[in-house]
Formats: C-alpha cells, sequence, structure tokens
C-alpha cells in the first residue's frame, strides 16, 4: 500500500537501485528457514538459560572489561589514524593503457597492461582483457574483469579488502600471488595460485571453494564441470596456463573416466556423526577430491541415518561422491532423499537433473531418464541446466524412439541454445 | 502398590493443526511457554524478518544471525504482549529495533575501524551479471553513510513499498518524522548515486 502523498524525486539510479534490491534480495529459501529454526530452537532451550543474578554479573564484568577494551582502542586508533593520514589512500599508476570513466582499463598497444599500487600490489593484465577498477579507496580494491587474464600480485602487508570480479565468480583475496582468466565464450573460469590463499564464490556446485597455494580451479559453466588440480611449482609459474591436468575433483556433469586410488592429499579430518548435519564438511571435501572420505563417514554414520537426517548440502555432496565412485544405488539413494525431504530447496532441482544422469548410467534407464529431464524442465523451466537437460533429454530420444521424434527437441534446443552445447548434435538431427 | 481402575474411556488424542491458529493463540501459546508456539512463530513470521534484514543489511549472513536475535527477543518480550492479537506487528517491531541497534553498531565498530563493514554478500541473490552485483554493492555502501533511522524508513518505503502510516506506526513515531527522514535519505542517496563512480588516487 503507498501513499498519496507527494514525494521527493529520486534519481533514476536510485530507482533502478531499490528495484533491483527488491528483485534480487528475495524471501529466504526453506534450507535457510529449516536452519534458522534449529538455531532458534537451541538458543530458547532451557539449557541455555541461565540464573539471572548471574547473567546480571556476567553481563557487568562483560561490560567492564569492554570499557576498558574501547578505552585502548580509541587511543590506539586515534593514533594509528593520525600517523596514516597521509598515507590512507591508495594511489595507482597504469603502464600501457589508461583508465576511462567508470573505471575501465583501455589498453594504447598491443602488449597488455600494468597496474601498480602504491602499497606494492600488482596487476598485469594480457593483452586484449577487458577490465575495470571498480572501487579503489582507503578500504578495499575491487577489481572486475570481464574477459581475459589477469596476474594478480597482493601485497602481504596490506590491510585492503581484495576483491576480482571474474565473470560470474568473486575471487576474495588475502596477501597472495595468482593469475585469473575468464572467458565469456566457452564460460571458462581459471585461477592458478602460486602463493597465499583465497576463497572463490560463484556459480559452482560446491558453494565457496577456498584454494591455497599451488593448486588451480577451472570451472566451465557450459559444461557444468569443476576441476581442482594440484600443480608444482614449475606448472603454477608458467604462464599462459596450460591445458588443465588430470581432474583431483569434479562437479556434476562429468564422469571422471576411471576412479583415482587416492585422492588429493589434502589435509583434513573424517566427519564424526555429530558433525553430520549442517557441518558443510562434505562438499568441501568434494572439492578437495575426497569422495572415499565422504563414502565412509557416510558409512560410518550409517546410510540409512545419513539419508534422514544429512543436511541438503551434504545429501548432494553424498551423492556426487558416490556418482564419481561409480555407486549409483547410493548415489540414486542420496538424490532421491535431497528431492523428498528438501522438495522446495534449490537443490532439489539440480538432485532430479542428476537422477537423469545417473540413470543414464544404467543400460535400461534410458526412458527413466528422459523422465527425470523432463521433471527437471517442468519444474526449472528457467533453471541454471535447462540446457544440459534439454540436451540430455534430445540425444536419449534420438537414441530410444528415432531422429523424427527428436528433432522437435533439436529445434526447440537451437531456438534457445543456438550455441549450445548440444547445438552440434541438434543441427545434425535436422540436417536433410 | 495397586494400580487404580481408571473408568475415564480412552479416546485417540490428534494433533492439532497449529497452521490454523491465528496469531493471538500464538502469542497466547508462546507467551504461556507451550512447546509448539516457538517452532510456529518462527514459521510464521521468519520469511517477514529474514527478507527485511537481508534488504536493510544487504548481507544474507548478517541477517541470519539478525533474525536469531529479533526471535530471540520476540520470545523474551511476548509477555509484555497486551494484545496478542496485533502480534505480527509486535514481531515487526521488535525486528526494526533490533536491526536499528545493529545498523548503529555498525557504523560505531567502522569509526572505531574495529573492522571493515562488510561488502555485499552476493550469494543467492540471484543477480548473476557484474553491473548489477556492482550496482547493489554501491547502493549498500551509500546506505552505510546514512544515519540509521533514515536507512531504515528508506528500506521500509522504497524496497518494502510500506505506506507513509505504516512506517510511522511501526517504528512509533510520527508520519511528519518519517517523512523527513524520507526526504532526507532520498536527496542524498539520489546525490551520492548521480556522482560519476570515483576512484581514489589514480594517476589518469
Amino acid at each position: 500500500m503507498r501513499t498519496t502523498t507527494s514525494e521527493p524525486k529520486e534519481s533514476p539510479a536510485l530507482t533502478e537501485a531499490t528495484d533491483l534490491c527488491r528483485d534480487t534480495l528475495g524471501p529466504p529459501t526453506m534450507a535457510e528457514l529449516e536452519r534458522g529454526l534449529d538455531g532458534f530452537l537451541a538458543r530458547i532451550s532451557p539449557q541455555k538459560t541461565r540464573p539471572r543474578r548471574l547473567v546480571r554479573w556476567s553481563r557487568a564484568s562483560v561490560a567492564v572489561a569492554l570499557c576498558t577494551l574501547l578505552a585502548l582502542q580509541v587511543t590506539s586508533v586515534l593514533r594509528k589514524r593520525w600517523s596514516a593520514r597521509e598515507s590512507a589512500t591508495l594511489a595507482y599508476r597504469v603502464d600501457g593503457g589508461s583508465v576511462l570513466e567508470g573505471g575501465y582499463l583501455r589498453e594504447s598497444g598491443h602488449t597488455g597492461m600494468n597496474v601498480v599500487f602504491n602499497e606494492g600490489s600488482r596487476l598485469a593484465l594480457s593483452p586484449g582483457t577487458r577490465s575495470r577498477l571498480s572501487v579503489v579507496d582507503r578500504d578495499s580494491a575491487h577489481v572486475a574483469i570481464e574477459r581475459g587474464k589477469g596476474s594478480f600480485q597482493v601485497a602481504h602487508k596490506s590491510n585492503r579488502r581484495w576483491l576480482v570480479d571474474v565473470g560470474p565468480f568473486l575471487v576474495t583475496v588475502t596477501g597472495t600471488v595468482f593469475t585469473v582468466s575468464w572467458d565469456p565464450v566457452s564460460e571458462e573460469f581459471d585461477l592458478r595460485l602460486r602463493e597465499g590463499s583465497v576463497v572463490v564464490s560463484g556459480p559452482v556446485s560446491a558453494g565457496e571453494i577456498a584454494l591455497r597455494a599451488g593448486q588451480r580451479l577451472v570451472a566451465n559453466l557450459a559444461k557444468v564441470e569443476t576441476v581442482i588440480t594440484e600443480e608444482t611449482p614449475e606448472q603454477a609459474s608458467s604462464d599462459p596456463p596450460s591445458a588443465p591436468p588430470a581432474p583431483a575433483a569434479t562437479s556434476p556433469g562429468l564422469q571422471p573416466p576411471a576412479p583415482r586410488p587416492s585422492p588429493a592429499p589434502v589435509a583434513s579430518k573424517a566427519s564424526t556423526p555429530a558433525k553430520l548435519a549442517g557441518d558443510h564438511q562434505w562438499s568441501r571435501k568434494l572439492a578437495r577430491g575426497q569422495w572415499d572420505h565422504i563414502l565412509q563417514d557416510a558409512e560410518h554414520i550409517g546410510v540409512e541415518a545419513t539419508l534422514g537426517e544429512a543436511s541438503s548440502e551434504d545429501l548432494l555432496a553424498l551423492a556426487n561422491a558416490a556418482r564419481y565412485r561409480h555407486r549409483s544405488d547410493l548415489a540414486r539413494s542420496a538424490l532421491l532423499a535431497e528431492r523428498r525431504r528438501f522438495p522446495d530447496s534449490p537443490r532439489s532441482l539440480e538432485a532430479i537433473y542428476l537422477l537423469g544422469r545417473v540413470e543414464e548410467s544404467w543400460e535400461t534407464g534410458t526412458s527413466q531418464a528422459i523422465a527425470w529431464y523432463d521433471e527437471y524442465l517442468a519444474r526449472a523451466p528457467t533453471g541454471p541446466l535447462v540446457g544440459e537437460a534439454l540436451g540430455r533429454k534430445m540425444t536419449l530420444t534420438d537414441k530410444l524412439e528415432g531422429p523424427a521424434r527428436a528433432r522437435s527437441l533439436a529445434e526447440e534446443y537451437l531456438r534457445r541454445f543456438p550455441k549450445g552445447n548440444y547445438a552440434g548434435s541438434a543441427r545434425e538431427l535436422l540436417a536433410p | 502398590m495397586p494400580t487404580i481402575p481408571s473408568h475415564v474411556p480412552l479416546s485417540l488424542v490428534v494433533g492439532q493443526d497449529r497452521r490454523a491458529a491465528s496469531d493471538g493463540d500464538v502469542a497466547r501459546a508462546l507467551s504461556a511457554g507451550e512447546t509448539w508456539a516457538a517452532a510456529e512463530t518462527w514459521r510464521r513470521f521468519a520469511p517477514m524478518v529474514l527478507t527485511l534484514a537481508k534488504r536493510t543489511l544487504g548481507s544474507h549472513s548478517e541477517a541470519e544471525d539478525i533474525g536469531q536475535d529479533v526471535f530471540c527477543r520476540v520470545y523474551r518480550k511476548v509477555r509484555t504482549l497486551r494484545e496478542p492479537d496485533s502480534f505480527r506487528n509486535f514481531v515487526y517491531t521488535c525486528a526494526l529495533r533490533v536491526l536499528q541497534t545493529e545498523l548503529h553498531r555498525k557504523k560505531m565498530r567502522s569509526w572505531l575501524s574495529f573492522e571493515q563493514p562488510d561488502l555485499l554478500d552476493c550469494r543467492g541473490c540471484g543477480t548473476p551479471d557484474m553491473e548489477s552485483r556492482d550496482l547493489l554493492r554501491r547502493f549498500y555502501s551509500l546506505l552505510d553513510r546514512l544515519a540509521p533511522s533514515d536507512r531504515v524508513v528508506f528500506v521500509l518505503r522504497r524496497v518494502e513499498s510500506m505506506s507513509i502510516e505504516e512506517i510511522a506506526t511501526t517504528m512509533e513515531t510520527s508520519e511528519s518524522t518519517v517523512k523527513r527522514s524520507l526526504a532526507r535519505a532520498s536527496s542524498r542517496l539520489s546525490r551520492w548515486m548521480d556522482d560519476a563512480p570515483r576512484l581514489a588516487g589514480g594517476e589518469r
């Protein structure tokens, strides 16, 4: 309900921002609500309440301690601000190009650009890279790469927050040396980390991925594939990057050719039953290629108990680990549990698509796989896996019922995804 | 000890459908300490509270924390509610108070440099394109510059689409105060948004 009272005129940019805010920051998901309810009930449980007098005394002690800390902090901050006032601003110099309105970096020749910051951080952009400096201020530096490759050397002494937008991915940086690239045509993201650590978030199935020195992350959105590999120092320092070596971890959409005897050497303790629910241990292990650990954890806890109690994220991680180890029965059970227990979650939709992939691994599962893809297409008509689901359905229909029945699907596919992964197959089907 | 035979006929007791209970029933049950009422309060009002928190703070993780604080406050204060039928308004008012307190705290912390203000966490905000994410980040960094009460009024009016009267009632203030806050917030944000993105310190 809006009032009819006259209100101040606002700028179109502000209107756009508020509309965007309303559209994108919507209601919480079922998983968020369930997680929040658990937390709320735990906080108000009788075991958590304490006698009032004790609480009062605790509060008084905390208040005294805080006042002392505050006084110390204020003194130190004022001193720091006074001494750092002159060097607070992050300055930079651009070699081989210039900065346009909005922070866009324009190359003056064809040799790439270098951006040198006064704190010691450096950014080298390969020829043809399209990028911009979104924010450069006292607290943060925010660089966006829309296309191409950039090599970063972020100074360890920097207290600033460094963020790098690379296509649809966000890289959060601490003192680090890394190279990152994004190709919008093939939708491939490639990050090679030589020193330090970064956290990558974006449309990857395992959520945030923390990388450490010597690791390489390649995420291909078109193939729905995420690969993390360990690199030798020589490989890591080579530039430009070569083709990725054998995968240590793969995410949905890719069946590895053969199971690897040992997972990537990343130190991690096995989950305990108490840690299972909502602990997100398995998605991290999945990203690190520790499939056997996930399967062992599930067996240790009990498969039935896991399917009945594990969080949505863990169930999907378990399903993927089982798929990669060719344990299709367990993968199917986990995916069915995901679909049944979290029907409104986006992971449930992913599970439906993956059920199709699992069915495809059985010779007799073709028609059932088509049924799963149909369900995905009906429930998520604009979902991220629509292209894959439609492409798989087209391929299986061709195999099961012949090209005549598959042609209408090929037409639909080409209309919606003219440059999609299955566009070649679709054109072949439609060829006279 | 001998067992005394009971002559009360056995009957099947079926759990009530709590969703049919009115807001007032839920408030009364929560006040009386009935166990089902806490979960029902969450189910009924959490979407509203979490969405408001997310839009006001611009952060999913902070919104989740604030949601917990809001419902704990509701749980503690429900006995002071005089009109159980206005339970929804009570929850909303609690949410606004907790949010304003949090915004004051954030301002204080950023002034004291205990921590840098959080940049918008765009995971799950449903906008994969870079321009939109940039715009949202810029919008929230500008909101951070507003006074907490102006920021809340602006979000309620322009994002939550509440009327001036509703805002005044929920924030327990006058309509003219709300209008002044809104005018102040809109004009400042418009001016700041129209400024070209500034890059400090660059040698151009």
